[in-house]
């Protein structure tokens, strides 16, 4: 892999605003909510919160693009969300991102906002707890990136807290 | 990195955020559940579990202490509004023993975009802020009651949340709901 | 001001269209079909080679003795078609990007309706309201 560095520069000491935690009390409503509906069933189906972010995602990206120009190409498309998407919805940009060239591109955000407050750094506590706070995200990722034309998957990966990686594959027709 | 010259206001972006999720859960529990009656029952409920942490941030942030009156409780209701949606409700139509009064607003962040379909009538949109005062209140030791009378998104002039006194709660732990 | 305004989606299938005069309105539809291809044209130069041309508003795409059409495509590839009088002479290119700009912002606002299902016709008393203003 060939690595591209985003200048990964975070505000430290930014005061969280009071309207996130609505936003992160909400999140943490519809894990809930989403978990104790696939109770019944053997495998734990987070696809609802995926199918949630998606449909979010599809539809802010319109937001966040309107004043925007156009975006040269995918690279430039995946910049954005590593930067000023992620910048404005994290508070920080993606600290890493890696791509193969071939489509693969790897999003890697040491201090995930959504792990943050569940764990300690390198805890694996909650590890097994962090597919659920992650589904959503990917989601939102996938749906954004669908509505700028970028038909892909997302999945994320924790292996340390609240580091995770967001791995997306493009789709080529 | 100079290719876009505006620059996201991750207030704003944050404000949106909230919105479009919760429009998101909204269309999710219509699909789940077969009367919309219970919808409004699951959004009330989720409400409610916010409520009882949103309380934490707001009286971390303004450092207040007890209600000494209801009108006093209406007013910190107020300004939580103001804290967390940006938003300012006015305080209105008091019962004569003041046990109970309205918030109506012009505007409210979380039903700006949404224009409802024929089929959902009966759905308030909503409910979550009710569950959220109700689970706040409860709090600090206060069990109050509220509900919307008026809906703009039922083509009324304004939104309307009534909030009703019931009583003063024991200062015990009060149980938690799923 | 404007006597048409169309939206098209995606797909290149209209999901809007909006003429001050409906008894015309065919005449305005065959307008904003024949403009969807010029926007196609506009947009695949822009991806290739020319790099200056990374603005939404595209600019004027034809016009007759009697209409300017002008488009604009978002960043997610939806199509904004606005026809004007050609004798309307003082109209200035700002006052045409203002009128796109207010389009885009009403669009997004239907976007984030969550009972919108994005393809869908719009059907949106917000977005007639804003349509309208357009045009008057």
């Amino acid at each position: 892999m060939k690595h591209q560095f985003v200048d990964g520069k975070s505000v430290p000491g930014a005061k969280a605003e009071a309207d996130e935690c609505l936003f992160e009390y909400l999140h943490g409503e519809i894990i809930n909510y989403v978990v104790s509906k696939s109770k019944e069933s053997s495998e734990e189906d987070l696809s609802q919160l995926e199918w949630m972010g998606f449909s979010v995602g599809y539809r802010i990206i319109e937001r966040l693009t309107r004043e925007m120009q156009r975006f040269k190409d995918e690279l430039d498309i995946i910049k954005f969300i590593c930067t000023d998407f992620w910048n404005s919805l994290y508070h920080k940009q993606v600290d890493n991102l890696r791509t193969n060239h071939h489509g693969v591109y790897v999003l890697h955000d040491n201090e995930f906002r959504l792990l943050a407050k569940i764990g300690k750094a390198g805890s694996r506590q909650y590890l097994c707890e962090s597919p659920r706070l992650l589904a959503f995200t990917c989601g939102l990722l996938r749906g954004s990136l669908a509505n700028l034309g970028v038909a892909c998957t997302v999945k994320a990966e924790v292996t340390a807290l609240p580091s995770c990686k967001f791995n997306v594959e493009v789709q080529r027709m | 990195m100079s290719r876009n010259v505006i620059k996201l206001d991750a207030k704003k972006v944050n404000s949106e955020l909230f919105t479009l999720t919760y429009g998101a859960l909204v269309s999710q529990l219509l699909k789940d559940y077969e009367n919309v009656e219970d919808v409004n029952k699951q959004l009330e409920r989720m409400g409610y579990n916010m409520g009882i942490r949103l309380i934490e941030d707001f009286l971390a942030r303004t450092g207040s202490g007890r209600c000494y009156d209801f009108k006093d409780t209406a007013e910190k209701i107020q300004s939580g509004f103001k804290i967390f949606l940006g938003i300012t409700p006015s305080i209105t139509n008091w019962s004569v023993a003041g046990d109970e009064f309205s918030l109506c607003f012009e505007t409210n962040p979380m039903s700006e975009f949404v224009e409802l379909p024929d089929h959902c009538l009966s759905l308030k949109y909503c409910n979550l802020l009710p569950g959220v005062l109700r689970g706040a209140c409860e709090m600090v030791q206060m069990e109050i009651a509220s509900w919307f009378v008026q809906d703009q998104l039922k083509n009324d002039g304004v939104t309307e949340l009534r909030v009703k006194f019931i009583k003063r709660l024991e200062d015990a732990i009060p149980a938690g709901e799923d | 001001m404007a006597v048409c305004v169309a939206v098209i989606g995606k797909d290149n299938s209209p999901k809007y269209i909006k003429c001050v005069d409906e008894t015309n309105a065919l005449q305005f539809h065959y307008k904003v079909h024949t403009s969807i291809d010029i926007v196609e044209e506009k947009l695949n130069i822009g991806t290739k080679t020319v790099a200056d041309n990374k603005e939404l508003f595209l600019g004027m795409l034809y016009s007759t003795e009697e209409y300017k059409i002008f488009g604009y495509a978002t960043n997610t590839k939806i199509k904004f078609i606005i026809v004007l009088q050609s004798s309307n002479a003082t109209l200035r290119d700002n006052e045409v990007r203002m009128m796109f700009r207010k389009l885009h912002i009403a669009y997004a606002n239907v976007v984030s309706d969550p009972f919108y299902i994005p393809g869908d016709q719009i059907k949106s008393r917000a977005f007639d309201s804003a349509v309208s203003e357009i045009m008057s």
